[in-house]
Parts: structure tokens; sequence; C-alpha cells
């Protein structure tokens, strides 16, 4: 039995794309949906005796704290790789991906960025207004924006900025006045250093009136966030995001997203709801958007590893193949989050990206050198860059896909691999390199590679 | 001299089998690039200093008491100092630098940064890459935008080059980029392997209407492209002027050779890092420095006087550092900074402006004087030729220094 069209289409995009076991089945995509109801926190950091903010309580050895907190985020860092490629809940995984990269935060403290996830993955598939409460009292996001610094007397208008421009409404439906006065609102919101833990401190927060989207009132923080989740502009830019992360980065379907952002908002901001009207409906397995999709560097690193399911010979190797491609999961690049689609895609970058499968299935060499950060106490500049190997049981995958001829086990593998298929000219160059007098794992392995190879594997 | 560099190009790019795999419409524009003339353009490089480096222990206010109060361990002895004339000079380490200074080969912009000064490495960097507000963000770069807006119809991979493996925001824009290469042959061995050879060979995925796979089509076939053409250009003269042994010089070698290889790059960009100074500066911002200015300097002997009328150097770094030392022999993060000038072309050398008011401080941090925007628009402007506005997202004084 192969896997339909259109259950491939589905978990290339809700997924990292099919996993062997269930490359043969009739996949139930509303059974598979509920697999993520599944909550898996990360427990990888413990909570730390000193202040989880760690750097500015130890002045006496802050290097030593700097460094551990450094290798705990890594460790973070690489669990969260491997359990994106885990075959449970991967929905939920997904998501927190996709908030993650939406409430994109650097937490120096690990402890801090840890809680800041789990809190992103318990709410990535409920609701978005609980989530926008749950993160905007986030320690991470509050010490990230410095509203620690937000006080009566010196407001500090990072946190509301943000808030409004890159988490709720989006630009155009604000004022610099409501920038202003929605920071007074979130005067006072803050967290204890010892604890890690949210505290509304009374004493600096503004308790006078404020003027915010028209209305006047001596609005709380949380009031203004109720007033951004009123308006349904905040639910047309959280639906729109959301399409252009399962659906298509470069067709835009206006008509469809209204429908969609209407549901949304009646419902009361459901994540779940809207997940399942887009995967419900008959547009989102259009041949149009069938492939069509670039995938983010960790989106193809957990490809690779799921679909193979290939282990890492060295922990720290997925660090360093993120910083090549210039995607590191709790490391983005800014607030704004990271770029998306062919903004992925440059000259080196692609090569990179080409060459990976190589690099990871065959050990092969690669002396490519990731960009030096600046930071003096970022540890991965210097990871071990020359042990990037995967180990992968290719018997157990050639059990899987050696058929009765060389063509239809690279047909099957092609299948598998690929999002939508590939020229027969390509086709051939990959049966040229596979050969012909090989056992059948060394012809699994180099089919693998070449079909991974491909310009068609960036591809989902 | 002439004939025989012709005639080797002519043999590289069609004694090989390679020029099989380049597809036809690629092959138009390599003509095109090729067949430019000689005659010199404009070339900007640009130097990124990574790290913040302390731009008070390297143009140094030695006549400043304040300066020596902040840094009762830290701060470079007036006798140790290379003086100018005025009221700032130059760290033990730069020589080199000092040369180019003497010789009217050099211009200092002191206080450079931006509004609302964000002193963490990535934001900053960020904020200097891409040519925003600290409030706004942006996946593109200057230098990228600039690409969009003057290379519609030349080859655009290779009209900007990055000397390094990945490439940086500044040099990505929205629909074009910029390239990224070690050098030019480890770029050349890494595009023509079997596989990439024949995969670019075969011309039907170019036809396909799907615009994204058309688009890693296309990217791979102009790398290849690209990658051929400058390798077989780079091969013709090597540069016989002595450089330090260290990857920065290697680099700025690499840059050398392409520019006089004549393959139309406008710009090219590098980095040397290590500047985050928290702790036990002095030995290492003194290695740092002498490798940057030595590598310069040997840089700026081998393009020679003549094409250095050409030829500007722009040297910066995402912020200075704090004004008082730390407890641990370094200096923590800080804001404004001074920008490097160097080319033969300069119009005003020397100290361009103020030295940095170290009475006025915000937090402890210099405030600064002038935007480093106003800068990308003079080169955008003056040196580049395009107009700057839609670059930089506004309008900025141009000076009038080039």
């Amino acid at each position: 039995m192969v896997l339909k069209q259109n259950s491939k289409h589905f978990l290339h995009r809700a997924a990292f794309g099919p996993l062997l076991r269930e490359n043969h089945l009739d996949l139930n995509i509303s059974s598979w949906i509920k697999g993520s109801e599944e909550n898996k926190p990360l427990q990888v950091v413990e909570k730390p005796q000193i202040s989880p903010e760690l750097i500015k309580v130890s002045k006496e050895n802050p290097k030593q704290v700097i460094v551990k907190s450094r290798d705990e985020l890594i460790k973070l860092n690489v669990s969260w790789i491997n359990q994106l490629g885990e075959p449970t809940a991967t929905l939920r995984e997904k998501m927190t991906l996709f908030w993650h990269d939406h409430f994109a935060c650097r937490v120096r403290s690990a402890w801090l960025a840890q809680q800041q996830n789990n809190t992103l993955r318990y709410h990535a598939l409920g609701n978005f207004r609980d989530l926008l409460f749950a993160v905007s009292k986030d320690p991470g996001m509050l010490q990230f924006l410095n509203n620690q610094q937000n006080k009566k007397d010196s407001p500090n208008e990072n946190f509301a900025r943000e808030v409004l421009e890159l988490f709720t409404l989006g630009r155009g439906h604000y004022t610099e006045e409501d920038i202003k006065n929605s920071a007074r609102a979130f005067t006072g919101w803050a967290f204890n250093p010892l604890s890690g833990v949210f505290v509304f401190r009374e004493k600096i927060h503004d308790y006078g009136i404020k003027t915010f989207k028209g209305k006047t009132g001596k609005f709380s923080g949380e009031d203004i966030l109720n007033i951004i989740l009123d308006d349904k502009h905040t639910a047309r830019f959280i639906t729109e995001k959301v399409w252009r992360y399962f659906v298509s980065d470069e067709v835009i379907d206006k008509d469809v997203i209204t429908t969609l952002t209407d549901n949304f908002f009646q419902s009361g901001y459901q994540l779940d709801g809207l997940l399942g009207d887009i995967f419900s409906s008959s547009w989102f397995y259009d041949p149009l958007y069938v492939g069509s999709r670039i995938k983010s560097p960790v989106e193809l690193l957990v490809g690779i590893t799921a679909q193979t399911g290939g282990q890492f010979q060295h922990a720290q190797a997925p660090v360093f193949i993120q910083r090549a491609l210039s995607q590191v999961l709790l490391f983005p690049p800014n607030v704004g989050g990271w770029p998306s689609g062919t903004g992925w895609i440059d000259s080196s970058s692609l090569m990179f990206r080409m060459s990976l499968p190589s690099v990871l299935l065959k050990n092969a060499e690669t002396d490519i050198e990731a960009k030096d950060d600046g930071d003096i106490n970022n540890e991965t500049n210097a990871a071990g860059s020359k042990r990037l190997g995967l180990t992968v049981d290719w018997k157990r995958l050639a059990s899987f896909f050696t058929r009765h001829t060389t063509e239809e086990t690279l047909q099957a593998i092609e299948d598998y691999l690929l999002a939508k298929s590939t020229t027969s000219a390509n086709r051939n160059i990959i049966r040229r390199q596979t050969g012909k007098s090989l056992n059948d794992p060394e012809l699994i392995q180099r089919a693998f590679i070449g079909y991974m190879s491909l310009p068609e594997y960036q591809l989902c | 001299m002439k004939t025989s560099r012709r005639k080797f190009i002519k043999q590289t790019l069609l004694g090989t089998s390679g020029t099989l795999l380049v597809p036809n419409f690629l092959k138009a524009l390599e003509v095109e690039t090729s067949s430019l003339p000689t005659t010199a353009e404009r070339i900007l490089v640009v130097i990124q200093l990574s790290g913040g480096n302390d731009g008070l222990n390297t143009i140094i206010p030695y006549r400043n008491d304040l300066y020596y109060q902040a840094r009762p361990h830290l701060a470079i002895r007036p006798d140790k100092v290379l003086k100018t004339s005025g009221e700032l000079g130059f760290h033990s380490a730069l020589s080199s630098l000092r040369e180019l200074f003497d010789q009217g080969s050099m211009a200092i912009l002191n206080n450079v940064g931006y509004p609302n000064p964000d002193r963490s490495h990535f934001r900053s960097m960020d904020i200097w890459h891409s040519a925003s507000d600290a409030n706004t963000y942006t996946n593109t770069g200057w230098i990228g935008r600039y690409l969009d807006s003057s290379c519609s119809s030349c080859h655009p991979a290779h009209h900007a080059i990055e000397v390094d493996d990945t490439l940086s925001m500044a040099l990505k824009g929205n629909s074009t980029k910029g390239m990224a290469l070690k050098n030019p042959k480890k770029l050349y061995q890494a595009t023509h392997n079997n596989f990439f050879d024949t995969l670019s060979r075969q011309r039907e995925s170019h036809a396909r209407a799907e615009p994204t796979l058309n688009y890693l089509y296309k990217t791979m076939a102009e790398t290849v492209s690209s990658a051929e053409f400058i390798y077989a250009k780079s091969q013709v003269k090597q540069s016989t002027v002595e450089y330090p042994q260290n990857e920065f010089s290697r680099r700025l070698k690499t840059v050398a050779e392409l520019i006089h290889a004549n393959i139309n790059t406008r710009v090219y960009y590098l980095s040397l890092s290590g500047f985050d100074t928290h702790a036990n500066q002095e030995i290492q911002h003194q290695r740092l420095l002498s490798m940057y200015a030595d590598g310069v300097r040997a840089f700026v002997k081998d393009i020679g006087d003549t094409r250095m009328k050409d030829v500007v150097i722009m040297t910066f770094s995402e912020f200075g550092r704090r004004v008082a030392e730390n407890a641990s022999g370094g200096t923590d993060h800080g804001t404004a900074n001074n920008v490097f000038i160097i080319s033969k072309a300069l119009k005003k050398k020397g100290f361009l402006n103020d030295t940095p008011d170290l009475s006025s401080l915000d937090q402890g941090d210099l405030i600064h004087q002038l935007d480093f925007r106003s800068i990308y628009a003079t080169l955008l402007n003056i040196w580049l030729e395009v107009p700057p506005e839609k670059i930089l997202n506004g309008s900025f004084p141009v000076l009038d220094f080039i």
C-alpha cells in the first residue's frame, strides 16, 4: 500500500514528512492530529540555586555562570531538536516551533528559556488568548523586551511595541500614542529574579487614565490585551501567519483567509479549530500548494533525521549544523523571528543544504565554518564541526523499501522523500549514482542521499 | 600579458567540459560580464570587526584626564600612544594604519552610532546590517537592497561577495543576494562535483512553471556558473605582495586577487572577530588590532596607489565599549564608536569630526553624534552612485569625505 497523495502532503506540512511506519498506512488524519493532545514538556534544565536571571546576580564569577547557562541552552536546544523528530505529538511540536518564531525571544537563562518553551508547547494547540496572556507574563519575554525596566516614572515602550506590532495587531492598526499608553498599562509587569515567577509590582504601576485604540479608562495590562483581542485584526494577523506556515508563503488567498479569520474570531481564538479548518478543507490539498514551500533549516534537519531514523554520533553536531544553516533554536536573530521562504536561500546556503545529506549520511567531510556571532561566550562558535554524521540502520530501511526491481525501489524511496515527484532526467542521475551490483543497504543509502540532495527535497 | 590572459580565460572557460553545464540563459549573462571594459569600476570593501571593538583604546583620547580616570588599568599611557597633531592618537599596534593616515589615505569618524542604542551583539549587528531603526525589524540588508535597486540587469550572484562560508544578512536583498565564498578554488570544487554538474546540466526543471522550484534551480545554476567564472579569472594573476600569516589576511588577499581579476564585483565584505573583550583585554586587543592594521596595509599595497583611487575600505564594529573598565581587566558592551575610511580617493582626511565627549555620557556610554546611515548614504550616493533613500528607508545627510 502506498501513502495517498493527500496524506503525504499533510504529513509534509503538519509534520516533517512521512515517517517509516506511516508510509504504508492509510492515514487517518483526524486521529493523527488527536495524537498531539499529548504534551511532553522539555525537562533537561534544573532550576538553578541562585537567580534564574543569573547574569546580574553573580558578579563574583560571571564568566563561569554564563558558560554554564550557555551549555544548558545548548542541551535544551539539542533535546528539542530530538523531540521535534519524534513520532508522537508532532503537530504540537510543529506549532511550538511556529510560536517560537512568532514570539521570538532570546533568554540568557536556560531555566527561563525552558519554562517559556514549555509554555508555548502547553498552549500550542489551545487558545490564542490564553497563549498571549501566558507569553505576556512570561519572565523570559519580560526580560528580553525590557519590561523589568518599565516603570511609572520612566516607561519603557519596548514590550508594548512588540506586543502590538509583532505579536497581535500588526503594523497599521495602532498609533504611536497607543504604544505609549499601553506601555503605561504594562508598568509593573515583572518577575521575581529569585523564583523566576511573574509578579505584579504595584508600586511602579501607573494607575492613571490611559487612552488606547479610542477607549479611555484606568486600563491595566490585562485590559489592553483584551482590547487587542477584541479587534478582529488580531485574528487576521494570526490567521495569515498560520496560513504562511502551513499553506503557502507565496500565494495568499484573501477570500479563504477571510473565512478562516471569521471562524477563528467567532470561536474565541481556538487554535485547534483554525488548524482543523485548514487540514479538513479541499483547497489545502490543491496541487498548486503541494511541494511548493521551502523548508526552514530546522525543518530540513529534523526531516533528514526523522525520515532516516538516524542518531547523531556527536551530541553537539545538530547545533553546529543549525549554525551553518543560520537557524539556531532558542537564538532567533531578533524579536521579529527568522526569515522564511526564499529568504533562506542564497548561493552558499543552497549548496550547503544540498550537500548536507552527504555530510550526515555518508560522513562526508565538510570544512564549512559557521559564522562567529561576536559573542565571546558563545560556546557553539567552536563546536566540534567535523563529526556531524548520523548513524542510520540502512538494513532496516532496506527492509522497508526493497522491491523486485531497482526502478521500483527507487520509486518507493522517491515517493517517501519528495513532496512532489521529480523529473525523469533527475531519476536517471540518481539511478546512475546508485549503481547496479550493490547489496541492498548500500543501494538504499545512495538512493536516500541522491533524492535528499535534489533541490526538490528543499521543498515540502 | 593582456593577450595571454584573455587566451587563458578562453581556454579555461571553453576548454574544459565545464561550459557544457552552464545553461544557455546564463551563458548570455556570462558573455556580458566577461566582455566588460577592463577599466576599473569603483569598489567598496566593508570590514566588520565583530564583537564590539573598543574604540577608545583604538583611537586614544590621550590628552583627556577623564579617559585615564575611567580606566586606571586599561588606559594606554601617553608615551605608548602613536600621537597625531590633535587630541587623539593610535594604539601602538596600529603603526601600519598610522602610515596610511600620514599618507592622507585615511579618514576617521568618531561617535558613530544610532538612536536608542542596543547593547546586545546580535541585535546591534542586526541594526548595522539592516540599516534599520533600533525598533524596526527586517530580514534584508543594506548591501542586499543596493543589489535589488541597481542590479536587475547584471549578473547578480557575484556583484557583491562576502569572503566567508556563509552569507551575512547585510548582503541579502529582497530579490537579489550576494554570494559567499571563502576562496574561488574552494567554491569551484564545492560546486563542481559530479552530482551538481549533472544536475545543473539538465534543463528540464528550469522550464517548469513552479516558481519556488524554479528559483532553486536558477540559484544553483547561477552559483555553478559564477563559481566557474570567478575561478577561471582568479587564476590569471596571483598576488605577489606578502601578507601576514593569518585567516583575516588570507581573506583580504582573496579580495585583492578578485579585484585584480576584474570580475565586476562592486562590494566585498569580510569580518574579523574576537573583539568581545570582557576580560584580559590588553593582549587580545593588541593582537587583533595588529592583525587588522597589518592585513589592511598589505592589502592597500597589493591594490596599489593607482587602483586605490577606485577602492574605499570602510571598517565598523557593532558597538564600542563602556567608557569605564570592568573588574576583570576588560570592558563591557557600549554604544557609539569610530568608523575608518581608507582610500586614495578621499576628499577629506584625518579626523573628520569631534573627539568623543567623555564628560557627557548616557549610563556610562558615549552618546552618538553621527548616524551610521549617513556613512552608508554617502557610500551609496557618491561612491556607488545610487539614490540612497529607498535603500536606507529614509533620508540621511550625505557627507563630503569622498
